[in-house]
């Protein structure tokens, strides 16, 4: 089966540093691949080059089967793929439904022209989105919270709209950035439950993570990163039974 | 009487310039300093097409505004391709280098200006000079009333959003560019528009009138008037006309009234942007209203919604 | 027709000239660099400079040399507060782009206009009717005043090379200027790194406006035109590489000078907004190739 997401050689430098050593890694269909490694390893950095917020210098990228490495941010996301930040980024400026109706791969609103001369079509599609934005809302339990802004709101409950918000795009592939990092209690569990149910509708995720016992209960795979390359990949046991590893993980904090 | 309509219809065309220049920077973000040249080119390409080509004064002014908007796109299309900063930098070159250009022509008057432009109504009677100044106005409103339909509703989701957080924002499927550059486009055509009405009723453009002064000017309505908001150009159109007004009362020489209007409303600005930053650079966030049913760690005490820039 | 000592006069004429411009522009990349603001706050400064001068020599008969002295301390003082004062509140409030731009540019303006209101918008001289003294060097004309401004400006632009390069105050102003919040967790304080650069920035532009103005007439508005230039240098010798600007600067003069043999004499002035654009299309990273 074609991976939906195919990283082949990927390289990239600034200035003395490499963030991405000639990465390999493929992720198919309902898979859920953990990517750990300790803080400078270039996790981030990947997502950020695969993603197309900072150009690569060498390597592929193919999403079902498409190139992505010379598309746009925009593009790629309109293809299928999506991410989520470490430090969350909602817009403050809208409601959580607007942060969810802004957010799915085609904005029919994003049309100037759209706007102005079919505004019939505009309110029927919006009412689709806004439709869709409710049933993300439902997924994470945060319903009541639509019409409430982001910083009324917990951390835990604002990366939670931030997963719906990823969600809206409907997406093949999904990028996940520290997802639970800095959330507890019923957050924890409704995060899990979503990431879970949205493999397996056929996804592709991977998920940056510190938290082991999260990497473990929800990846089928996971993968080692230090300085910019992926040294190792198993299952989280195995990976945590190599002493190197760990030493690596735990030794090295920067 | 003719003196009294000068003032308001100036102040129309303030708004227009103020309205549409917020559009630009106030809501969508946008650094340029260019927007008195859009004016310009609406004054010189309706004036100087009627002038030669004799085509009816509406047909110029409307020609006009496809010049500006053409020309933005032009400026902002290569420039917004790689960032915002560039489009300061693009619209600084932009504003200088047209202004050398039409110095040094001779069609377009040089530096001189051009003079003896065709009016839009005939007779210079007190009725055509009332309808001038009801026209003014109604252009006037309709731009506001263009800059409130733009911002509210799906298209004003989509630029406030891009203005929280742009990367953000292009991550989910948004094309920011293209947004960027039609709101600069719109912009520039109502500052081409105010152009057209301008040089028709004043009869009289030189290129001393589009020169950086003004784009100090325009900043300063809206940024004083409140940027980002939809009265706020209005407000800043009206006190940065009647304000270098009150001063004229004091009978000074023309050498001091200049710098002395241009230090109090710069001064404003100055003063806005250090004591009133909320008013100036947008609304506060709303407060984080304390959440019962809480999850978050103790240890998280930033706010970490904003992205970084 | 066009002969060797003619396009001599013009290489040796512009290279002169470019002095100040390459000075403004260093000033200028510096800022960009090292506090990652686009510092059009420069005209203010520029113009500051020259009417303290001005003031100094024209009511106060003090000598040029004084003059200058006084005015580089004024100069260095105002840039200190600059950053200080309006670039810290304005970062401590998040102020963004945005502000940085409005206040900058509105800064500017309000000196130019205080300074119109004193001195007039009477194009000046900075030392009265005095003209250089002219030699003729294998029929080239050379000035004192080129001499002077060549050497002037080699010295200083080898001194900040040597401060940034070798010197430690240097190394940690680049490293703030790489990595400001890095520098700090290793003890640097960005805070006075950053009024450094404006300093230095604050010396490179008062002796620049020695030499403009003791060559042509100023002008309070004339700073502000002349920005674009330094901005220009910036883009074309690459973001972040502040002797590539300066070497950008120079070779902007010298070809906009020689230009003068192809096009007409009135558009010599747009030269340098066609370099701006043909970069911004052609060349957005400058034309100079960065190492990082």
């Amino acid at each position: 089966m074609t991976p939906v997401l195919e990283i082949a050689g990927l390289r990239k430098q600034f200035g003395g540093i490499v963030v991405a050593n000639d990465v390999n890694l493929a992720i198919k269909k309902d898979e859920v691949v953990g990517l750990i490694g300790p803080n400078g390893a270039g996790k981030t950095s990947l997502f950020n080059i695969v993603s197309g917020l900072i150009p690569h210098d060498a390597g592929t990228v193919i999403l079902n089967g498409q190139p992505i490495e010379r598309l746009s941010m925009h593009a790629r996301a309109r293809l299928g793929l999506t991410r989520t930040w470490q430090n969350i980024r909602l817009f403050p400026s809208l409601s959580v439904l607007d942060n969810l109706i802004v957010a799915p791969r085609y904005y029919p609103g994003e049309s100037i022209l759209r706007a102005a001369f079919s505004p019939g079509r505009l309110r029927d599609q919006r009412k689709k989105i806004t439709e869709r934005a409710y049933n993300q809302l439902e997924k994470v339990r945060l319903v009541d919270a639509a019409t409430r802004f982001p910083t009324e709101l917990s951390y835990g409950k604002q990366k939670l709209v931030s997963i719906a918000r990823a969600l809206m795009n409907d997406g093949d592939c999904l990028l996940l950035d520290e997802p639970i990092a800095g959330v507890e209690g019923a957050a924890y569990e409704a995060l899990k439950n979503v990431i879970r149910s949205e493999a397996k509708l056929g996804r592709a995720i991977c998920i940056v993570e510190h938290n082991i016992s999260f990497v473990r209960d929800l990846c089928d795979r996971v993968l080692f990163m230090f300085n910019g390359k992926i040294l190792n990949s198993g299952t989280m046991d195995e990976l945590m039974a190599r002493d190197d590893l760990a030493g690596l993980y735990f030794g090295s904090e920067t | 009487m003719e003196y009294a309509a000068s003032i308001f219809i100036l102040i129309g065309l303030f708004v227009i310039l103020a309205a549409s220049f917020n559009l630009i920077l106030g809501y969508s973000g946008l650094m340029s300093i260019a927007h008195p040249i859009f004016f310009g080119l609406g004054a010189y390409t309706s004036s100087l097409s009627v002038m030669y080509f004799h085509i009816p004064v509406i047909a110029g002014i409307l020609l006009g505004i496809i010049v500006a908007f053409l020309f933005s796109i032009a400026l902002s299309l290569p420039a917004l391709r790689i960032s915002g900063d560039y489009l300061v930098i693009a619209s600084m070159g932009f504003q200088l280098g047209v202004l050398q250009i039409i110095r040094n022509l001779d069609w377009t008057g040089g530096a001189g200006g051009v003079t003896g432009i065709t009016p839009l109504f005939d007779e210079i009677a007190r009725t055509s000079v009332l309808s001038y100044v009801a026209l003014v106005f109604v252009a006037a409103a309709a731009t506001v009333a263009l800059v409130a339909w733009i911002v509210t509703g799906d298209y004003g989701k989509a630029i406030a959003a891009m203005r929280d957080d742009e990367d953000a924002f292009k991550a989910l499927g948004r094309n920011a560019v293209t947004m960027k550059i039609v709101l600069f486009g719109i912009g520039s055509a109502c500052a081409g528009f105010a152009g057209g009405l301008y040089a028709h009723y004043f009869l009289f453009i030189s290129p001393d009138q589009f020169d950086l002064l003004y784009s100090a000017g325009i900043l300063t309505m809206v940024v004083v008037g409140g940027m980002g908001t939809i009265m706020g150009p209005v407000v800043g159109a009206v006190l940065l006309q009647v304000m270098p007004q009150a001063l004229s009362f004091l009978r000074l020489p023309a050498a001091i009234t200049g710098p002395t209007q241009g230090i109090m409303f710069t001064g404003l600005v100055l003063i806005f942007l250090f004591l009133k930053p909320n008013g100036v650079l947008g609304k506060a966030p709303p407060r984080k209203t304390d959440d019962g049913d809480d999850d978050d760690l103790a240890s998280v005490n930033t706010s970490p919604v904003v992205g970084k820039r | 027709m066009y002969d060797l000592t003619l396009y001599t006069q013009i290489v040796w004429t512009s290279l002169a000239n470019s002095s100040y411009q390459v000075l403004f522009t260093v000033a200028f990349a510096l800022v960009l660099k090292v506090l990652g603001v686009w510092n059009f706050a420069q005209p203010a400064l520029m113009a500051a400079s020259f009417y303290c001068m001005y003031a100094a020599i024209d009511t106060f008969g003090l000598p040029p040399l004084i003059a200058m002295g006084i005015a580089l301390v004024f100069t260095g003082v105002f840039a200190y507060a600059i950053e200080t004062y309006a670039f810290t509140a304005l970062r401590n409030r998040n102020a963004g782009p945005i502000g940085f731009f409005i206040f900058t540019i509105v800064a500017s303006q309000f000196v130019i206009y205080v300074l119109t209101l004193i001195f007039t918008a009477e194009p000046r001289f900075l030392l009265g009717n005095m003209t250089s003294a002219l030699h003729i060097v294998f029929g080239v004309y050379v000035t004192s005043w080129d001499i002077a401004a060549i050497i002037t400006t080699c010295i200083l632009i080898a001194v900040l090379y040597f401060f940034l390069h070798y010197t430690r105050p240097g190394q940690f102003m680049i490293a703030v200027a790489d990595n400001a919040e890095l520098a700090e967790t290793y003890g640097i304080s960005k805070q006075r790194y950053y009024a450094m650069a404006m300093v230095i920035a604050g010396f490179l532009i008062n002796t620049a406006i020695f030499l403009l103005g003791s060559k042509i007439a100023f002008y309070p508005e004339l700073s502000l035109h002349m920005m674009l230039f330094a901005v220009a240098a910036t883009i074309i010798g690459g973001i972040g590489n502040v002797f590539g600007a300066g070497i950008a600067a120079v070779v902007i003069v010298v070809m906009q000078q020689m230009s003068v043999l192809f096009i007409g004499s009135r558009w010599q002035p747009l030269f340098v907004f066609v370099i701006l654009f043909a970069t911004i299309l052609f060349f957005p990273k400058g034309v100079r190739f960065r190492g990082s």
